[in-house]
């Protein structure tokens, strides 16, 4: 009986010295995690809009070039990014939109930036991806994003949509080479990617607005 | 081992030097224990990551000994294990914790290995063999020691898969490009079992034969 409490005041007395080293490790980490996060975030969109910053940038020289360059716009359920134009009052020179969807192994999430035609693909990024290395895991190489560049999101009749294409037949101007070996990841990337045009096309209208 | 005359230490009972001698070269974690061989086959591909990994891995193993250590004569004997591994829990995400907030490059690169230091049987083997038998300061040096022997094998096996990999060292270029093709794959899984192969076959050779029977 008096081993079994002294057991459990241990096991008690343990367990609120090791909870109050965490809580505090926490507390005193989380400012500079989330400002960490905010500036991969940040770096993530400005990379994908093209919008020019150095390498080596600081966590707060990110979200300043960030807040001169880009505004955000709640769309319904879609946010836009838009990297304004500051010679011309009001336009634009690029436009992002993140996509998310389930992959083979794990979320996937990225951004998907328009040229201001709202029609042509300026980049893709996947920031977050948990596919397999060497196979799915090559969205996130250069080769595979750098095929997007120019696509247009819509076919020659203007019908709304991208085409991941196996055997290396992507031709038309909204086809993109698919992954070998990777049939399922691209086939779910391809149904988030055009999810989210989808969800363009309706919160923007057709017009490019 | 026991040929080694015992250096005078006050606190660590004179066998201070002896037991750092043990951690860093005569036992060895990795190349003569082989523990924890998973992670120093999956974070060396940079001196870099080797380096801070092999950092983590002397803190955790210092603070999780000395506290291990300073409860062992309270720690009653059935939910030892669950206590020494609640410590080393608790230590690893402190590492981590700081590593998010200071090196978060660093951080993203070690991915999970972090997290999985608390799966290292080297931390809580010494805490087993070590800690619960010998005083704090000692059980320190124990743990340093331990980490410093790890931290050490990782860097070799870091260097080389980066040198010949990359053909750099800590990220800057040693090897011109002009005369030497980067080997792919020593950056990749293969080449780090060549690397802890090797490194562990110079170090049995360094050392020399040593029969079964010798061994305590």
């Amino acid at each position: 009986m008096k081993e079994s409490l002294h057991t459990l005041a241990y096991a008690g007395m343990l367990g609120i010295v090791c909870a109050l080293l965490l809580t505090g490790a926490g507390r005193l980490a989380a400012p500079y995690r989330h400002a960490n996060e905010e500036a991969e975030r940040v770096r993530n969109i400005l990379g994908v809009l093209g919008v020019p910053f150095q390498e080596g940038a600081s966590s707060q020289e990110l979200v300043a070039a960030y807040g001169l360059n880009v505004s955000e716009e709640e769309r319904g359920e879609l946010t836009l990014y838009f990297y304004a134009d500051r010679e011309a009052e009001g336009s634009f020179r690029a436009v992002a939109a993140p996509f998310a969807g389930q992959g083979l192994w794990g979320p996937i999430r990225g951004f998907l930036a328009l040229e201001p035609d709202m029609r042509t693909i300026r980049a893709i990024t996947f920031y977050d991806q948990e596919e397999t290395p060497g196979l799915g895991g090559e969205i996130g190489s250069a080769w595979f994003q750098d095929q997007f560049k120019g696509k247009s999101i819509e076919d020659a009749e203007g019908n709304p949509g991208l085409r991941i294409v196996g055997g290396g037949g992507a031709s038309a101007q909204n086809e993109v080479d698919a992954i070998t070996g990777a049939t399922m990841t691209c086939g779910k990337v391809e149904e988030m990617l055009n999810a989210t045009i989808a969800l363009i096309g309706e919160e923007t209208g057709a017009d490019g607005q | 081992m026991g040929s080694n005359a015992p250096v005078a230490c006050g606190v660590c009972e004179g066998k201070g030097l002896l037991t750092f001698k043990d951690g860093v070269w005569h036992d060895n974690p990795i190349s003569i224990q082989i523990l924890g061989i998973c992670s120093a086959l999956a974070v060396t591909n940079r001196l870099a990551n080797a380096l801070v990994m092999g950092g983590a891995l002397v803190f955790v193993c210092a603070m999780s000994n000395l506290f291990v250590s300073f409860l062992r004569t309270v720690t009653p004997r059935r939910i030892r294990m669950i206590a020494e591994v609640a410590i080393i829990a608790t230590f690893v995400i402190v590492f981590d914790q700081f590593l998010k907030a200071f090196y978060w490059e660093m951080s993203k690169q070690l991915g999970p290995y972090v997290g999985l230091i608390i799966t290292n049987c080297i931390v809580m083997g010494r805490a087993e063999a070590f800690a619960l038998q010998n005083r704090p300061v000692l059980s320190v040096v124990d743990g340093v020691a331990n980490g410093l022997g790890y931290a050490a094998v990782l860097a070799v096996i870091g260097f080389i898969r980066e040198l010949l990999g990359t053909g750099q060292v800590l990220g800057l270029t040693v090897l011109p490009p002009d005369w030497y093709t980067s080997n792919q794959v020593m950056i990749l899984a293969p080449g780090a079992f060549f690397a802890l192969g090797f490194v562990i076959a110079v170090s049995n050779m360094l050392k020399g034969p040593e029969p079964e029977e010798n061994r305590p």
